[in-house]
This record gives structure tokens, sequence and C-alpha cells, in this order.
């Protein structure tokens, strides 16, 4: 062909169809049902709370680039990935083919023509049609055939993939069928169009390839119609709400996610109803795909318990669509009121009993409305966050859950008996383990620590922890740590008696208002002796310093051990001579790690203490696995045949490790206990990073094996 | 019917053993960084009172009091919390040792002012001194009988029937009101936890504050006929000393052995 034939190239828009105003009258309905779909979405969301999701918008943008367009989340599971891309990015080619044809045919345009006609109109169209086609053979091979137990298995998922792959065969019929029957010099640039139009032209007269085609083509046109009207109604909404979700998601760490109560204005304390949700966990519900990544990580669930953090999406969202008159409190539960009575006016003051009507038009409460929300399941959360992580659309499962266990621990007073002993000791004592003989500053027996005024002078102010104070195991941690510190020449000091539970447990297990009280004292002591540098060996505190202190007044520079002890080594002020390359495995907290990104540190000291012996779980770093002790967890007896620690020590076992090396007093107990279960194989010791270099940096007494 | 709860606030009976000091001198326990709890016995009574409230349908009007120091206002406060409906403090900032028969005075007092009462509870013992002697005497100051060592109360036509614990098993009481009862602890009466809600509504409600001046006690009313004194106060030192008895043979050691053991023995 000539330069001047393909600048000329194009193809008739609307051969061999006639009538074309059906098309546009059918449009009319589409929209409407489609709109009204979106808009009744859009009404449900705005009866949540406010919340600030749309400041830094560049950020937003740049999130939006990463897992919306890129989908780097979606892609961290190569085969639902690969086949999510193909047919993703095949739906957006082609609804930019169907844009150009729109253009040329109702606004005048002629951009469908020449090379741009060629490459993208048809090479371009072609290919990622038969991609789309392909990634839905790949989705439907892995739902019925491999049947992953993390999926929800619907008949809405069925009839979505076979509507999608129907559309592209009729694509692919109607092109074809008018490249045989009008001898389209381009065919060839339609490779796959072409391969119908000559199997079409083996089979069938002229005449029936014309009548064929009229008749696919509208076909074509009434089942892509029908489904773009269906599509606000189904999980397929995800196309616009993913993206959404993504824009307004949590730019703070994951372990900043936690919302703050207002308890001077606040109705009611804590999540018992829809309408206490904000309008981002709401769209959350709509932004699910039911890809379940968060069910399959979530720890509890893995072990056999009952927590789904997918079926708590799912099963709110139903409630959402299925019961929105009754979970918004629009119309009485047993269909007695009429009238919009919101949350707040129900709510009557303590002195006055509420009356019968308001009683009957009260929203529905959520929890313990579907199975994955009672509160059995909420107990058993960890708040490792692991869901939130592995969601490629940004889902916030995580808050939900403590959203809903502040409901049962400040309004109803429900909570398991073990968790209500550390809360009321937290209350009483200032630490949550109930019944300890330890005191504040047993670790530094012998020790020339710093307390009291001298925080003051100090450099570094080293705040231990009720774990590593109170906890007989941990306190060697602390005592490490307090040498290594001591060795490297850093001018530090400790708060001793004054310093109190960072408030992390009564935070997550759901007591925001001893939360509240734990931090504003912690924060008025600390700010009374001008503490600036903070470095702590508990990743709780570390998160709650860091990402929560600020709200209470606390601006600290805040350090896990391992990134301050890491630091020392660089600097040369600590300098480690290890003995033996022993085999180390780390396991990430969930609260340093996933929650807030420090994953190098902790790894550096291991390969430090050990001349490169360190050996990775198969899940580490942002996918490690919780020891089971987050969440106030770590004060509740797990039934025997469930728990969390085990599953972890038995995966660090696995590795040939002699040592499993942690960075938390939550994680010490829990992997000792674990690790301790076992029955007969090899000795494998728990260890803190801390205790790893102090072995590897302590002055040595002759002819003693350390480790 | 009127109910009237009497609470203690005492030293936290968690604290460490080496974070332990008395104050000889005082001849009282030093407060050190411990925390001031309210006595657990007297918990128990609370709650067993709130139940009794919740049997009958509310029908019930519960009232917690104390004597003690200011700080005493937070053990009532979460009384508040759990539900009570009333409180009042007597505030008393003398130094003295607290006597059981001086308490009981202040409370009696304190009670005849409140009001009348059908049902008077106490803790069967506070968990500082561990005397149990002021839930008796206050029946004593009140002219009223007196059960001790109660786990259930329940109300029966205008009887109440109490359920105690003794050292054989249990006695069923039937008691015709007024009366006053020290409760023990029971796997039915557990205290409660509050909710928050109602813990921060207990900072706003009413707290009746009275001194024992208020209530025509004198302090030397207080103290007539005492018959409790602490003379001294101080923690037992714990020794542990290892003796080898020397013998050339088995018998000799032996015997060496027994006569040690005499020795000890008499020594204590």
């Amino acid at each position: 062909m000539n330069a001047a034939a393909v600048n000329e190239a194009t193809r008739e828009i609307y051969w061999n169809v006639t009538q074309v105003w059906v098309m546009y009258a059918l449009l009319v309905p589409t929209a409407l049902v489609a709109g009204y779909g979106v808009y009744r979405h859009l009404s449900r969301w705005r009866r949540g709370q406010p919340a600030a999701r749309f400041d830094r918008p560049a950020a937003r943008v740049g999130l939006l680039f990463k897992h919306a367009v890129a989908q780097r989340r979606t892609a961290r599971d190569a085969v639902a990935g690969l086949f999510h891309a193909f047919i993703s990015y095949g739906f957006v080619v082609l609804t930019v083919a169907t844009t150009v044809v729109a253009l040329d045919a109702d606004f005048g345009t002629a951009i469908m023509r020449g090379r741009f006609y060629l490459y993208f109109q048809s090479l371009a169209v072609d290919v990622f049609g038969a991609l789309v086609m392909v990634g839905v053979l790949m989705a439907a091979a892995r739902r019925y055939l491999r049947r992953p137990r993390k999926l929800v298995h619907t008949d809405e998922a069925a009839l979505i993939l076979a509507a999608i792959f129907v559309m592209c065969l009729q694509g692919f019929l109607v092109e074809g069928w008018r490249i045989a029957a009008t001898n389209d010099p381009w065919a060839a640039w339609s490779p796959f169009g072409n391969l119908v139009a000559r199997a079409s032209q083996s089979l069938m007269g002229p005449e029936a390839i014309r009548v064929w085609h009229a008749g696919a083509w509208w076909f074509h046109l009434a089942t892509s119609f029908a489904f773009v009207a269906w599509l606000p109604y189904t999980k397929m909404m995800h196309v616009l709400t993913a993206p959404l979700n993504i824009y307004a998601a949590n730019l703070a760490p994951l372990g900043a996610t936690l919302k703050r109560v207002d308890f001077e204005r606040t109705e009611s304390f804590g999540v018992n109803t829809l309408g206490g949700f904000t309008w981002k966990d709401l769209l959350d519900l709509d932004a699910c795909t039911e890809c379940g990544r968060c069910t399959a990580v979530c720890p509890a669930n893995t072990v056999g318990k009952e927590l789904s953090p997918r079926d708590i999406i799912l099963g709110l969202r139903d409630l959402m669509h299925e019961r929105p008159r009754e979970a918004f409190g629009l119309v009485a539960s047993n269909g007695g009121g009429v009238g919009e009575v919101s949350a707040a006016a129900c709510t009557t003051p303590a002195d006055k009993e509420p009356t019968a009507d308001m009683e009957a038009r009260k929203p529905l409460p959520i929890i313990g409305a579907v199975p994955a929300t009672s509160p059995v399941a909420l107990w058993q959360c960890t708040t490792c966050a692991a869901c939130m992580e592995a969601c490629p659309v940004f889902i916030e499962q995580m808050p939900k859950i403590v959203d809903m266990r502040r409901f049962l621990v400040m309004e109803e007073a429900e909570f398991p008996d073990s968790m209500q002993e550390a809360v009321m000791s937290l209350e009483r004592r200032g630490h949550p383990f109930s019944g300890t003989q330890a005191t504040r500053m047993d670790w530094a027996e012998g020790l020339n620590v710093r307390t009291g005024a001298d925080v003051r002078e100090a450099e570094v102010l080293l705040w231990v922890g009720c774990g590593g104070a109170l906890v007989e195991r941990n306190q060697r941690v602390t005592r490490a740590t307090a040498q290594l510190l001591e060795q490297a020449g850093v001018s530090f000091a400790v708060m001793g008696r004054e310093e109190k539970c960072s408030g992390d447990p009564a935070r997550r297990i759901g007591n925001e208002f001893l939360f509240e009280q734990l931090a504003r004292e912690n924060v008025g002591n600390l700010n009374k002796y001008g503490v600036k540098k903070v470095v702590t060996a508990c990743p709780h505190c570390f998160n709650t310093f860091r990402n929560e202190y600020p709200q209470y007044g606390g601006a600290f520079e805040v350090f896990h051990h391992s990134e301050f002890l890491a630091r020392l080594v660089e600097e040369g002020r600590l300098k480690p001579v290890p003995e033996s390359g022993k085999k180390v495995t780390f396991h990430d907290p969930c609260y340093l790690g996933r929650q807030n990104g420090v994953y190098d540190a902790p790894r550096e000291l291991v390969q430090i203490s050990t001349r490169g012996g360190a050996v990775e779980m198969p899940r580490s770093r942002n996918n490690s696995f919780c020891c089971g002790g987050g969440g106030g967890m770590s004060f509740v007896d797990e039934p025997p045949d469930k728990r969390v620690n085990q599953e972890r020590a038995r995966e660090a076992v696995e590795t040939g490790a002699d040592v499993l090396a942690v960075g938390c007093p939550f994680c010490m107990t829990m992997m000792e206990d674990g690790v301790g279960a076992r029955k007969g194989g090899r000795d494998v010791k728990v260890l803190d990073v801390a205790e790893l270099l102090w072995e590897a940096s302590r002055p040595r007494e002759a002819g003693k094996q350390n480790l | 019917m009127n109910i009237l709860v009497c609470l203690k606030q005492i030293l936290d009976p968690e604290v460490p053993a080496r974070d332990f000091r008395v104050d000889a001198a005082r001849r009282e326990a030093e407060q050190g960084s411990a925390s001031l709890v309210t006595n657990i016995f007297c918990e128990n009574a609370l709650e067993t009172a709130l139940q009794l409230r919740e049997r009958a349908g509310g029908a019930a009007k519960i009232t917690v009091l104390s004597c003690g120091r200011p700080s005493a206002e937070d053990s009532l406060r979460k009384a508040l919390a759990m539900k009570a409906d009333a409180a009042a403090l007597v505030v008393d900032e003398s130094d003295a040792t607290p006597d059981p028969l001086a308490v009981a005075r202040v409370l009696a007092a304190a009670i005849q002012k409140l009001g009348a009462f059908d049902l008077i509870m106490t803790g069967r013992e506070a968990g500082d001194w561990g005397a149990g002697q002021t839930g008796g005497l206050l029946a004593e100051e009140l002219g009223l009988p007196c059960v001790s060592f109660v786990d259930t109360v329940e109300v029966a036509g205008g009887v109440l029937r109490l359920k105690r614990q003794t050292d054989a098993g249990w006695e069923l009481i039937e008691a015709t009101p007024p009366v006053v009862v020290t409760v023990t602890n029971d796997e039915h009466n557990v205290p409660r936890i509050p909710k928050v809600r109602d813990v921060m509504m207990s900072y706003r409600q009413p707290l009746t504050k009275l001194t024992p001046a208020d209530l025509g006690l004198s302090d030397e009313a207080r103290a007539a006929d005492g018959y409790y004194e602490v003379a001294e106060l101080f923690i037992p030192q714990k020794e542990t000393r290892c003796d080898f008895v020397a013998g050339d043979t088995l018998d000799e050691k032996v015997d060496a052995f027994a006569r040690r053991i005499v020795e000890v023995t008499r020594a204590l």
C-alpha cells in the first residue's frame, strides 16, 4: 500500500446498520438505570459521618497512578494480577475506541483514520479485545477449576464473566463479518477479526454474512448497554469505586488509621450503626471486589477462627444494599415508624428513657446483624492490619473492627473477661499486667541507669514500656538495650515510676477514653522533662508515640531500638564482633514493619550479629504474619487448636533457623510460647535483636561461650 | 427499697511486695507510687445491691457512702459509674490510724442523717488492715441486727433472704429489714465494669460531702471507749539460713540433726 492510501485508511461507521436512532433511544434508559444506580450509592455514602480525605491532592493522584492505573497491589497475586490487567486494560482500550467512534459519528471529527486507525483502532483494539477474552477464561478457570477458598461464589460473578466474554466475542463476530462482507483492504490490521472473516467466508454466503452481521451488531449493542446499566448494581461498580477509594485512601502509615472520638460532642461512642461510620467507611463497602485477599492473610482466620475481614465488609455492604432504610434508621426495624430520624436524635440523655417511638426508629444495630460482625469474631482481631496491606483497593477493615469494639467496650461494657482484667489494671496501675510482682525499675538492678530529674539532662529517653519492665523475659531485652546505649556512650535516662502504658492496648481493645487519659498523662510527663528524642524496644509504644501522641501535644523524634542501635553501629559507636554465624530468622512486628515501614534496621542488626546468617520466612516484611499478640489479644487465652503464635512459630522453625529474632515484647512472649509448645524437635531460641547485638558487643569473659 | 452500701478506699492490694513500704512512725503503709482502689469486698457488696435492684425491676434506690480522705471521692464516682443512685462522702482528714469503732460511729451518724435504709451493706473486711470489724460495729451503733459473710440477697414478700457462707456450708437466713449485712465474694457478685459513658456521667452527678463535725461528732466522741490501737507496724523480715550438721557417722549426723531441729523450734 502506498503512503497516501495509508493516510486514508478507515472504515465506515454503522456499515450495514439501519435505524441508528434506536441506539440513541436505548441510550436514555441505559443512562437512567445506570445513573440511578450511581445516585443510590452516592446518597448512601452521604449518610456517613464526615472524614477529611481530599487533602494533599498530589499525593492522592500519585497513589491513583500506582494502584489504580499500574495496579501494583493487584499484581502481587501473579495470576490474578495478570488476568485483571488483561481485562481492565482491555476495557480501557475498548472504551477509548468506542469513544473515538462516537466522536467521529456524532461530533464530526475525523480521528478514526490513517495510521491511528490502523495501529490503534484496528490492531490494538483487536489485540486487547482478545486479551480480555483470555483474561476472562483465566479468571473462570481459576474461579471454577482451582476454586480458591478466598473467593465468594455468587451467580453474579459467573454472570459478569459470561457477559464480558460474550460482549468481546460479539465484537469479533461483528468485525469479522464486516471485513468478510466488505472485503476490507485493511483486514490484516485486525488479525482476530480477520480470522473470523476468513472462517465465515468459507462457511457462509455473502447474504447470510450481512444478515448475521446486522443481528450481531444489535445484539452486541443490547448486551453492552445492559451491562453498563447493570454495572452499578454489581461488584463491577468497583471500576468506579476502586479508583475513588484509592484516591480517598488514608495517606498516613497504617499505624495511624484509628479515628479519634470527640467525647464532648459524640452521642454514641464507637459504631453500632451504618450511619456511625464515615462516608469513606461506607465507600469502602462498595469498593470491595470480593477478592478475599484480606481474609486469606488474616492470622485469626488462617488458624481457623471466625474472624473474616472480607465477610465483615460484604456483610455490612449487603445490609446497606438490602435493608438501607432500616440500616440508616429511615424506617422502624419492625416496619412501624415513618420519616427520618437521625442516630443522634435517638440518643436521649441518660436521665430520660427513650420514648417508644424513638426506640422504634432506631437504626439497625450492625454488631451481630450478620455472622461476620458477631462479637466473638470482633474479639479475635489482632489489629495486625494485614488485611489493609493486602487490599488492592485500600479498604480499611481493621479500623471498622476497632470502631465496633469501641461500641462494645464504651457503650455496653461487654468484652472478654481477660481483656477486662487488663483494662482494669491499666486504669488502676497504668500497666496491663494484672498480678505482676515486678516493678518498673527491676530490670535496671545493678546498672547505673538515670531517672527522674536526670531525664531533662539526657539526650535520649529510653521508653521501657510495660512489657519491657514488667515481664521477666523482656527485662533482659531492656537490660541489653541499656547496656548497648551505655557502651556507645549515649546519654540516656528512663522515666522509671513515672512511666505508664502508652495506651496502645486500651485503644486497640476499644477503650478510647482510657487511651486518651494515658496519652495525656504520658505526654504531660514527657513534656515536663522537655523530652525530644525517644528510643523504645516496643513497636506498640513506638507506633503510639510516632502516630498518635502528636495529636495530644507530644512532638517527639521516635526510634525503635533497632533503628537507633543500627545507627550506632553505622557511626562506629558500637563495634560488635560476632562469634559465630548462626542461622537467624527475623519476625517482623506488625506495628514496626507493616504499620510503620521499618523493615531494614532490625535485619541489619541480625546480619551484623550473625555474620550474614539471616534467613527469611516465607511471610516476611509487609506480608509478615502476626505473632497473635496485638490488639489486646495477648491477654486472651486462645483455644489450644487455634493459636496464631503456633502457626507463626511453625513457620519460623521450618526455616531451619537456630534463633528466632524478634523486636517486640509481645512477639517475644507469643513466640517463646509458640516455639515452646512444639513437642521434640530442634532447640530454637527466641532472642530480641538487641540481645543478639549485645551478645556480639559485650565484653568477653575468657572461655565463656556466648549465646 | 432503700439500700446503702459502704465503700472503703484502700491502697492497691496488688502493689508489688518490693514496692511495699511502711511508715513505722506513723504506723501506716506508705502510698508510694501505688494507686488507691475500692476495697474488693465493698465492690462485691455494691454488685450484690445492683443485682438486687435489677431483680426488683429498678424499684430500689442505692446510696453509696464512704468515710475517708478526699481521694475517696474516686471510689464513690466509680460506684456512681456502676449505676449507684446517690453518693455521700464523710471527709476525714485526721491522721489517726483508723479505728473500726470510730469509723463505724461516723458511718452510723451519716446513715442516720442520710435517711432511712432497709438494707445496709458493707464488705466483710478491707484489703488493707483486714480487721473485719466495721460492719458488725456499725450494726451495733445503729442498733440493728447484723448478718455477716453474705453472698446472696433476695427479697421475698417484705423479708430479706440472705445466703451466708460458713465454714460448714451455707446458712439461709430470713431477716426483716432494716438489717446490716457484710458481704463476701462469690462467683455471682464479681463487680461489673462500668460503661465509659457512665464513667463520664459520674463526674457530673451530685455527691454529698460531709465532715464529722457536720454529723455532730467531735474527735473525742468518735474515739471514746476505743479498744483498738496499732502498737507497731513493720514488714516481717524473711531470712533463709543454711546449717550443715556435723557428724562422722550417719547415726551421729541424724542425732545432731534432730537436736538442731529441737533447738530451732524452741527458739521460735
